[in-house]
């Protein structure tokens, strides 16, 4: 039952990523309005959805929709290339700790357990501030501040894998670390990898819209969704829609990912280690 | 067994009393070692520190002045040396903006913080137990599926926007509650459950798993041949073995706490760090936000020690790395 | 970040688990652990729960009375009480109430005596001769004299204060000197008598009496500041019709009346009570249920508001002496060539602008605010033509566009703000990036030479004169302290520099009406708009007025609760 309940998971998330990637894709060419051209009559009072604005306007008068589906689109890559940056630094981080063990394996926990300690939010929102908010800025900070956690399965992983036959028999023919790092033990932690992956992308989503919402995110007027819902607190009141709408639109695409971190992991793809 | 135990509690006060000693020496290495990131954190922030610690207005000389005060104008080492001496001192400098003393800031701050940190904590455990031992129980079947798919829901909300959808409905629209502001135990429900739901449907997800392989276990299969209700079965028995990976997870979950503490804050108009933080961002108030990074990063690690004791207390046959 | 890194810890969490859980029967430990954490979260939540004890202010006496407690909230907690150090309406709002100066503005933006009863000037306007109303006392019952006023000064001056005032009284004779640390007192201040101060100038000032009702110049106990030093800003003693009964930081400030008042029956009120840290909507809601007397009013709420008949008999209004420009740095292309800056004014649709305020502002057409007290201005401004200024563009050999920044605060309404005039200006070819800054960082930058092309600011007014606009944002002198736009035009220069020492009023205003007519016409800034404050007050409270200058003063409000 578990088996199968997970393969319905796995499908469901990725008919959503497919949804969302399809919005990414195609959303700006199908978007009815100029997501930064005030488009309403009436400015400093945002319109419910109705005909022809079916989200409706926000108070500058831009298409709620419109924004939302050109949203998609950066929301989507600010989630992959910083999870890109994360499973980077951290698989990198975990392999060599794993693998080659002893000091290095201690001095690179110990500075795991350093960056473990700073609340990862906090040190993204310290950073940005006195980086300055740009696009490029946000993939390193959300990157450098969530590859603690990937470090970690990534390591342990390798540590098992280590002592297994495949690996010491390469290790006798002669084949450098290198070699059996890229073409033994890397390709058996792909589908840890996988799950990462999935989890790391609903996590840097989830981490951008935050630091949006505080006022951190991707400048003006680039709509991304946090910043979407940060312009609708002091509307909430009386045009509620204004932050439903993009709320939505990011839990679809956290749970998107969710979905598909679940599936593969209940679905037995994941190794029982 | 009797004598076993009192050898067994002789040995564990020993290996306790040295295992103390080397998790405060590792907690105190860890400290060192944020205090140096913060450090180089404030090197990259842009702009003149003198300049604005002596104002918009102020001319070369008084700059200047400002400049060897803070002794700037030393190299990087000394200025690591001087910056740890005032922190041992308890000395985290003065805001840009209000030149009171951080750490007076910090310590007003913390109370509304902790407050509701810990109600939230105690949320998401009520929630998380809860929500395991019902789907535990009721194990199989739709309300597996659907407490599965709500659990996942939970957790993929952004904790500011189920904290504005809460503002919206319960306190706005049905008045239930007040509108965020701090003052008594009804304006601390809504933050605390807001920040509580998120962490206790992760709690449930993880609860539930370990709970249903320990359901399936020989001696709870004995258990249950001998008579022993579903309801005592699962709540006395499974529960206490499936619960030792929620104490690991609370303890190291403080951190991940935070983050939510700053959102929430910022959604409720909570008087406590995570607001302070953000003002200081927007300000700039390098100090500030430097200090609230540094306190959080202490308390993760000493509340990482005192679970491990804890947890050591509890149970010394067990090894931690 | 939270959900992702405690799930990515799972599947090692999962895999482990198992395995140990299930080889011990447990003993209840485990539970009682999980019990003690729980226990030790309640036990740290409860006490905190209980604040904010009730205040108790005097019975309300039988028959004709006024009085009554005004219950205010701001958003943000006061940065500091001491006048010296006060550079921000929130601190003067407080400051006002706990200390006086020598001379005082009116409602009609007039100078009126206030701890000074009368005084004289010299014709060569830089002798003044200040008689102060004898008798008076600071709220610790320590009389107040000439002396202390001379201790303030040089407080201000003082570098060690760090006193942004400062250099408005560095035209005194000697104050340099002071400065500098070569004297221990200001020469031209003196105290002859206990109820006389003379003060000298190097320069003549038509200007100084203005400089004296700044809350820099607030008189406080000169030793007991002193003595205090950083602590007087919060433990402030004045003579003011307020004392400092409390201030819990980051949640209230509490003023009571202040018995030693000098003037007699005055303050009505018994106290005011400012909560802080309440964010805008959340005291527009508490005002609605009576729990706040006077209150702004929130964006999102102002149309129904503005538009309800009911209401228009509690709403005060008032166009401040402020101006909303967006500056154009007139030392890098291409916003060296005027004509492309006028093409800026003219793409930039103020009426937009002022819509998105909900009505809450007047367009600018030029720096000066028009309500100044008998200023005249007859500049016509630059109307909505963005047909003019591609014209104008491409006059200027940029009519392909060309992209630029925008350098902004970045408050939710700079934001939305500078979203509307990145659109106008799209319109006309010019693609401006907008550029998010911290204040102190935006403060910084915009003092550096070819830094920031376009930065978005505004100026309130120190004093009720066109040089506080003029001369202060527009002289090339000026170029390292507040003209961010580098602007420097020698004919501008010329009028200013003629009008400054004049004391002849009316020809000084003739002068700097010449002045803004040459700065409209080059353009080193967008003129935008000059806010109008709105303030909503209940109806049991009477006297309240605003001030297009200063904070509200609340000496004659009273608050009638059976209304």
């Amino acid at each position: 039952m578990a088996k199968r309940g997970a393969r319905g998971t796995l499908a469901a998330g990725l008919l959503m990523a497919a949804v969302l990637v399809a919005a990414a894709l195609a959303g700006p060419v199908v978007a009815p309005y100029d997501p930064t051209v005030s488009a309403a009559p009436q400015l400093a009072e945002p319109m419910p959805p109705a005909a022809p604005f079916y989200l409706g306007t926000d108070d500058l008068g831009r298409d709620v929709l419109s924004r939302l589906l050109h949203g998609a689109r950066i929301s989507l890559l600010v989630g992959v290339v910083a999870m890109a940056v994360t499973v980077t630094i951290g698989t990198g981080v975990g392999l060599t700790a794993g693998y080659f063990g002893g000091a290095v394996d201690v001095l690179l926990m110990r500075c795991t357990d350093v960056m473990l300690a700073f609340p990862g939010l906090l040190l993204a929102v310290a950073l940005v501030a006195v980086l300055r908010p740009s696009v490029w800025t946000i993939f390193v900070v959300i990157g450098l501040v969530s590859w603690t956690g990937v470090a970690r399965v990534i390591r342990s992983e390798v540590l098992s894998l280590r002592e297994r036959d495949f690996v010491l028999a390469a290790r006798a023919l002669g084949a450098g670390h290198a070699r059996v790092l890229v073409r033994h033990v890397l390709p058996n932690t792909a589908p840890t990898i996988a799950v990462i992956a999935a989890l790391s992308t609903s996590g840097t989503i989830l981490l951008d819209t935050g630091l949006s919402f505080l006022g951190l995110g991707v400048p003006p007027p680039t709509p991304t969704w946090g910043r979407m819902i940060q312009e609708a607190t002091t509307y909430y009141r009386v045009a509620p829609w204004l932050m439903l709408f993009p709320g939505l639109a990011v839990l679809f695409a956290v749970l998107t990912f969710n979905l598909i971190a679940y599936g593969l992991t209940r679905g037995g793809r994941a190794p029982a280690t | 067994m009797a004598g076993g135990c009192s050898r067994e509690a002789g040995l564990s006060r020993e290996t306790s009393v040295r295992y103390l000693v080397g998790r405060l020496a590792w907690a105190l290495l860890i400290l060192l070692g944020t205090s140096a990131i913060t450090f180089a954190i404030v090197f990259l922030v842009p702009g003149d520190p003198a300049r604005v610690v002596a104002g918009p207005r102020a001319d070369a000389e008084t700059i200047a002045t400002v400049r060897r005060e803070l002794g700037l104008d030393r190299p990087v080492a000394v200025q690591y040396g001087w910056y740890l001496r005032r922190l041992v001192r308890g000395d985290l400098g003065r805001s840009y903006t209000t030149r009171q003393p951080v750490t007076e800031l910090l310590r007003r701050r913390l109370p509304a913080t902790a407050t509701l940190a810990c109600a939230g904590l105690a949320v998401a455990i009520v929630v998380g137990v809860g929500g395991a031992l019902v789907t535990a129980a009721l194990a199989g079947g739709w309300i597996d599926r659907v407490a599965f798919l709500g659990s996942l829901a939970l957790l993929s909300t952004p904790v500011f926007w189920l904290g504005m959808l809460a503002l919206y409905y319960v306190a706005f629209r049905w008045r239930l509650l007040p509108l965020g502001g701090a003052g008594g135990i009804r304006h601390l429900v809504l933050p605390a459950l807001v920040l509580g739901l998120g962490t206790g449907a992760y709690y449930a997800r993880l609860l539930h798993t370990n709970l249903v392989a320990v359901l399936g276990l020989d001696y709870i299969r004995a258990a249950r041949a001998r008579g022993v209700g579903t309801v005592r079965l699962v709540a006395v028995h499974a529960l206490r073995n499936a619960s030792l990976p929620l104490i690991t997870v609370v303890g190291l979950d403080l951190a991940a706490l935070m983050n939510g503490v700053v959102l929430t804050e910022t959604v409720f108009h909570w008087p406590g760090l995570g607001r302070l933080a953000f003002d200081a961002v927007l300000g700039l108030d390098v100090p500030v936000i430097m200090g609230t990074v540094l306190l959080s990063a202490t308390l993760v690690v000493l509340t990482n020690v005192a679970v491990d004791l804890i947890y050591r207390l509890v149970d010394p046959r067990i090894r931690l790395r | 970040m939270r959900r992702r890194r405690v799930r990515q810890r799972a599947p090692a969490a999962f895999a482990s688990i198992p395995r140990t859980a299930a080889s011990n029967s447990g003993p209840g430990g485990r539970l009682g652990a999980r019990l003690i954490v729980l226990a030790l979260a309640l036990a740290t939540t409860i006490p905190a729960c209980f604040r904010g004890d009730r205040l108790e202010w005097p019975p309300r006496p039988r028959g004709e009375w006024r009085g009554g407690v005004l219950r205010l909230a701001a958003r943000e907690d006061v940065p500091t009480l001491d006048p010296a150090l006060g550079y921000d309406t929130r601190s003067w709002f407080f400051e006002q109430h706990l200390f006086e100066t020598l001379v005082t503005y009116d409602d009609e933006n007039a100078l009126v005596p206030a701890l000074a009863e009368r005084w004289e000037v010299a014709s060569d306007l830089r002798r003044y001769r200040f008689h102060l109303v004898p008798g008076v006392v600071f709220s610790d019952g320590s009389p107040l004299t000439a002396a202390d006023i001379v201790g303030s000064l040089e407080r201000v001056l003082d570098p060690r204060t760090r006193s942004q005032g400062a250099e408005y009284y560095r035209g005194i004779r000697g104050a340099r000197d002071f400065i500098a640390g070569r004297t221990a007192q200001v020469a031209g201040l003196a105290a002859p008598d206990a109820t006389t101060l003379t003060v000298e100038l190097d320069a003549p000032d038509p200007l100084f009496l203005h400089k004296l009702a700044l809350m820099f110049a607030a008189v406080v106990p000169a030793t007991l500041a002193r003595a205090l030093g950083d602590d007087f800003a919060s433990r402030p003693v004045g003579s003011g019709p307020f004392v400092l009964r409390e201030w819990r930081r980051g949640e209230r400030i509490v003023l009571a009346r202040n018995p030693r008042y000098r003037r007699p029956g005055l303050p009505y009120l018994d106290g005011v009570v400012e909560l802080v840290s309440v964010n805008d909507e959340l005291a527009w809601l508490m005002f609605e249920s009576g729990e706040l007397d006077v209150a702004g009013i929130p964006p999102a709420d102002f149309p129904a508001v503005k538009r309800d008949p009911g209401r228009a008999g509690q709403l005060l209004h008032a166009t401040t002496l402020t101006t909303a420009y967006i500056g154009l740095n007139c030392e890098m292309p291409p916003l060296d060539d005027r004509r492309v800056r006028q093409a800026f004014n003219y793409a930039v649709s103020k009426t937009d602008l002022i819509a998105l305020l909900a009505g809450r502002a007047v367009p600018a057409r030029g720096i000066v605010p028009p309500n100044l007290p008998a200023y005249r201005s007859d500049v016509d401004g630059y109307p909505h033509d963005p047909a003019r200024a591609r014209a104008l563009l491409a006059e200027a050999g940029r009519g392909d566009g060309f992209a630029t920044e925008l350098w902004t605060q970045g408050s939710d309404l700079d934001l939305k703000l500078a979203q509307k005039v990145q659109q106008d200006l799209a319109r006309v070819g010019v693609t401006l990036a907008i550029k998010q800054v911290a204040w102190s960082a935006f403060l910084e930058a915009i003092r550096q030479p070819r830094t920031v092309p376009v930065f978005d600011l505004g100026w309130s007014a120190d004093f009720p004169d066109p040089s506080n606009f003029l001369d202060v944002l527009f002289h090339s002198r000026q170029r390292d302290a507040n003209n961010h736009t580098f602007y420097a035009s020698a004919e501008l220069d010329r009028l200013l520099d003629r009008a400054r020492g004049l004391a002849d009023r009316a020809e000084r205003y003739r002068l700097y009406a010449e002045a803004e007519r040459v700065l409209v016409e080059d353009a080193p800034v967008i003129f935008l708009y000059h806010p109008i404050t709105y303030v909503i007050r209940h109806p049991r409270v009477h006297g309240y007025r605003i001030h297009a200058l200063l904070p509200a003063r609340l000496t004659e409000v009273w608050v009638d609760p059976d209304t």
